[in-house]
């Protein structure tokens, strides 16, 4: 590897300073992503990633280690640790979307096998569903028998539960400062108005987004093993190993951090909504305090949908225009974030494409429903909706087609080659209505549409990694990081194994427990760019002293040994050459720890990502059947193909699941959700997967980057764009449901059923 | 002031609420009389009054585990068996998602609609025993190998339905898969690498594998 002093290092060190550099870098807070400066050492000498063409396993298909773990049903998740004398806690939720609450506790405690009940917080609840007591009984069964027992005294309060209610003058109170925060704006009003009204082609449109839920598969919980005494283990289904601690668990056990281990082996999704361990984390401390015993909380199904996070809403009002060589003028914009009590998220409008001038007005609108969390880049495949269909709109308008369009208003020629790749991919070439629908005499149109996406986070000084070397050759790194099931672990023992020029299975990877040292939460696309510099910088420092060591033993220059295919070798001498387990014996009775921290120039910042979509339309029905998807998404170099697919696969098929079908529905007049349940919250099955192609582009040649959410964002948007492209239907509410097309169709008189 | 049991199920007429209501231990067993006349017209039938010992036939063993009528052979696997079988998850525990797929007699079935007491003498196989020691099924290789798994909450269900599919029809194609499949929910997505995995099981079964 060659290393060409980076200026600035060497300018420092000639002045005789540690040289230090400044450079911006990202943390998701509260699940929006926040950039900030700091500075770093700057190093001559620091580890680089290989050329890619030198790479025996990064950037190759490779199994994930824990396959077999998984596919065995050995992988021992959160909700199957079993323990001595564990018992069974419950959450009791408020029924309505607020009141004021009295527990008798003893209507619950009086069931036999019943241990405990606490109340929470007794007093007001502000949220549909918000716990007021815990329990914790023998058996699940039991518990659940505790929640039917329990009596709860409620006095319904006013409340608000839909952004009409919150905005009513009459509204209930939802936030102390009343049913609006956050107001922001950006851009000259007056400019945007002026542009506006010189533009050729204009758009007023009102886009509404619903409410999307996590619908992880393991629920959100925790088992807390504490029996009395000075220690304790929390497993946690979390995507933050070390929230245990930053939430002050130890403390509800009455413990110091250092008496607490947390533990998240593995864990069933999280898509951001397990950062937080919840209130359910609280309790389940409190119980087993009580207790003296461990204690097994998770929550169940219905509470996943009330209490444990969304994806926020979202009503985006847009006046947009574009001149006649199809150029966008102008864009006027008014975004409500619909989080409940939270406060929602938007990375703001116009979204990706360039827009001369624009005026943006963004709010929060509070309800009586839980706060929404990050869910996969949090608030973006909401702004997409609206900015894509708003493109596409102006694009028939002015007759050009779509991808056309794009590229004109986008200045980055990474989309214009993305957006190249996909659209062959799905046949546009071929597409005999590029502009307008589909004319056919068919009854079932073809359409095509398109959307991109951005993403931005580079990573920061978070993670402590080590690398232990033993005098057998065995081989082992340690990181207190998480695998949401994006593949982290292998790829965490593919670093090393490539810079120890071993096999994949001659490393083992160890993660998820606190006291395997700092790491950040898997959040914000953060963990490959935080991780995997760490790791690298770990194994390069092993390596550097095994050929070191390997050297003294030898009596030869370290600079003329080097490693490959298992073995010491010199490079003068190729005859001579060591197995590495017998070059390890020289490391002493103790072996070697090295440990890695975050080096700046092994990962980079910025993605892009286009999307295709190609579906039919039934115009009879309404129905939409997929066709094919395809996805081309930049990542910096890929540490692992195979699970960079998948998760570009993944992200497809949660984001059609969202055009398609998602939506939370609350009774505006009941205040209860309708659908808190998998059999009423439909999400997509094996049957509405179509052909996805999933392309990585491979003239990104930057270190890697994390890429789990970009690819989530516009996937809905190429599917509303694609349904209007076929049959003229323009919907600007999703889910993308075939009611609202047969509504469209037939008000544009395009109904295959004849007159409505 | 209003006053209001909270209760948990009582709103969303489940399944077990509905047998608690309307009598229990009585409609379940009415019900499952008529279920297993049908089936074997020669089996015993027995009325259950209270948690009992009974014997499961998992995975080519026999089990002794305590249940209550009300026990589904989900939860019977997951808390009521030394040691817990805890391969079979529990996501939705309403037959909506399959993540607690087993099969019964080589049939893919839920367990959280199955009561334990009325699988009691059937075969019962789970995702523990797919493997032959350390070898991995075929099917299971497969998984591995097409990356059919992400975060491997559904990866059990998956598993059971793909196995329960290809031993019946080991040449089944990318159609009979996919509606063979489409009673498990994956939400990390992984459904276009479990297609090719199952593909790929069937084409090794085919050529002879176990």
């Amino acid at each position: 590897m060659s290393s060409t002093p980076r200026t600035a290092a060497a300018a420092a060190l000639q002045e005789g300073e540690a040289p230090r550099e400044r450079i911006k870098v990202t943390k998701v807070v509260d699940g929006e992503v926040v950039e900030e400066w700091i500075e770093v050492a700057a190093s001559d000498d620091a580890p680089r990633w290989q050329a890619r063409e030198d790479l025996r396993l990064l950037d190759s298909d490779l199994r994930r280690v824990d396959g077999p773990a998984k596919v065995t049903g050995r992988a021992r998740y959160t909700h199957d640790v079993r323990l001595p004398g564990m018992k069974y806690g419950r959450l009791v939720r408020c029924p309505y979307p607020a009141a004021r609450c009295t527990v008798d506790v003893d209507s619950a405690t009086a069931l036999p096998g019943v241990r405990v009940v606490l109340t929470i917080d007794d007093g007001e609840t502000r949220y549909l569903g918000q716990p007021v007591a815990a329990v914790a009984a023998d058996t699940p069964e039991l518990a659940e028998d505790a929640v039917r027992a329990l009596a709860v005294r409620f006095e319904e309060l006013p409340w608000a539960v839909t952004r009409d209610q919150a905005l009513a003058e009459d509204a209930a109170p939802v936030g102390r400062d009343g049913n609006v925060a956050d107001v922001r704006t950006d851009g000259d009003l007056d400019a945007a108005e002026a542009a506006l009204a010189t533009c050729d082609a204009t758009v007023e449109a009102t886009y509404e987004v619903p409410v999307q839920h996590h619908v992880c598969l393991e629920t959100h919980g925790v088992v807390v093993d504490y029996r009395g005494g000075d220690e304790a283990t929390i497993y946690a289904s979390t995507q933050w190993t070390h929230v245990v601690h930053r939430e002050r668990l130890p403390e509800r056990l009455g413990l110091e951090g250092s008496q607490v281990e947390s533990v998240v082996e593995y864990m069933g999704g999280g898509f951001g909504s397990k950062f937080p361990t919840g209130i359910e984390g609280r309790m389940a401390c409190e119980l087993s305090r009580e207790l003296g015993a461990p204690v097994h909380m998770m929550l169940t199904r219905r509470d996943e949908f009330l209490l444990a996070g969304n994806r926020s809403g979202t009503h985006q009002t847009v006046r947009a225009g574009a001149t006649a060589d199809g150029k966008l003028r102008a864009m006027v914009s008014e975004v409500d974030k619909l989080g409940g009590i939270g406060r929602g998220s938007h990375p703001g409008l116009p979204y990706v494409y360039d827009v001369e001038t624009s005026h943006l007005r963004i709010r929060s609108v509070l309800t009586n429903l839980d706060s929404n969390r990050a869910m996969r880049a949090p608030g973006h495949p909401q702004a997409s909706f609206a900015m894509e269909s708003t493109v596409d709109e102006l694009a028939h308008q002015l007759g050009i087609d779509g991808l056309e369009f794009r590229k004109r208003n986008l200045a980055s020629l990474v989309y214009h080659r993305q957006l190249d790749a996909v659209a062959e991919a799905v046949g546009w070439a071929d597409h005999p209505n590029k502009v307008g629908p589909d004319t056919s005499d068919s009854e079932v149109k073809t359409g095509i549409g398109f959307g991109v996406s951005t993403w931005g986070t580079r990573g920061r000084p978070a993670c402590v990694v080590t690398v232990r070397i033993g005098p057998d050759g065995a081989v082992t790194v340690l990181s207190g990081t998480q695998d949401l099931g994006t593949g982290t672990r292998t790829y965490v023992a593919a670093i090393v194994a490539e810079e120890l020029a071993l096999p994949l299975d001659a490393v083992e990877a160890r993660i998820g427990h606190s006291s395997y040292g700092a790491a950040n939460g898997s959040g914000g696309s953060t963990t490959v760019p935080c991780l995997a510099p760490a790791v690298k910088d770990a194994a390069h420092k092993a390596r550097v002293a095994v050929l070191a060591r390997v050297a003294e033993v030898l009596g030869a220059d370290p600079a003329r040994l080097a490693l490959h295919r298992g073995q010491v070798i010199h490079l003068e001498r190729p005859d001579e050459r060591l197995g590495w387990a017998e070059a390890c014996s020289a490391l002493g009775a103790d072996g070697l720890t090295t440990t890695g921290e975050w080096v700046a120039s092994l990962t980079d910042a910025g993605v892009h990502g286009a999307q295709a979509a190609r579906v039919q339309v039934d115009t009879l029905t309404g129905q939409v059947k997929l066709e094919k998807i395809a996805c081309m998404q930049d990542c910096g170099l890929p540490l692992n193909r195979l699970a960079v697919r998948s998760q570009i696969n993944g992200a497809i098929v949660e984001a059609l699941s969202y055009g398609l079908f998602e939506e939370r529905v609350v009774d505006p007049d009941l205040g209860v959700m309708l659908n808190a349940c998998l059999g009423d919250y439909k999400i997509a099955g094996c049957a509405d997967i179509p052909e996805i192609v999933a392309m990585i582009d491979d003239e990104d040649t930057r270190g890697p980057i994390g890429i789990g959410e970009p690819p989530i964002i516009p996937t809905h948007s190429a599917i509303a764009n694609a349904i209007f492209n076929a049959c003229g239907v323009r919907l600007r509410s999703m889910p993308l449901s075939c009611d609202k097309i047969l509504d469209g169709l037939v008000a544009n008189g395009t109904w295959a059923g004849g007159e409505a | 002031m209003t006053e209001r049991r909270v209760e948990e199920e009582r709103r969303g007429f489940s399944r077990r609420a509905f047998l608690q209501g309307a009598g229990g231990v009585a409609a379940a067993s009415s019900l499952t009389e008529a279920v297993h006349a049908a089936q074997d017209p020669a089996s015993e039938v027995q009325r259950m009054r209270g948690p009992e010992e009974v014997e499961l036939r998992v995975n080519g063993g026999t089990l002794p585990a305590t249940v209550e009528p009300r026990t589904t052979l989900l939860d019977a696997l997951r808390h009521r068996v030394d040691p817990p079988l805890t391969g079979t998850k529990l996501v939705c525990g309403e037959g909506a998602c399959g993540a607690c797929t087993v099969l019964v007699d080589g049939r893919p079935m839920y367990a959280c609609m199955l009561l334990a007491a009325d699988v009691v003498g059937r075969e019962i196989r789970t995702v523990e025993g797919l493997a032959d020691g350390d070898g991995l099924s075929p099917v299971q290789e497969a998984f591995c190998e097409k990356d059919g798994l992400m975060c491997g909450f559904c990866t059990p269900g998956f598993l059971m339905s793909a196995t329960g599919l290809l031993e019946r029809k080991p040449d089944a194609d990318a159609e009979e898969v996919r509606r063979a499949l489409s009673g498990n929910f994956c939400r990390c997505g992984t459904q276009p690498h479990i297609f090719e995995a199952v593909a790929e099981a069937g084409r090794r079964l085919r050529e002879g594998g176990r």
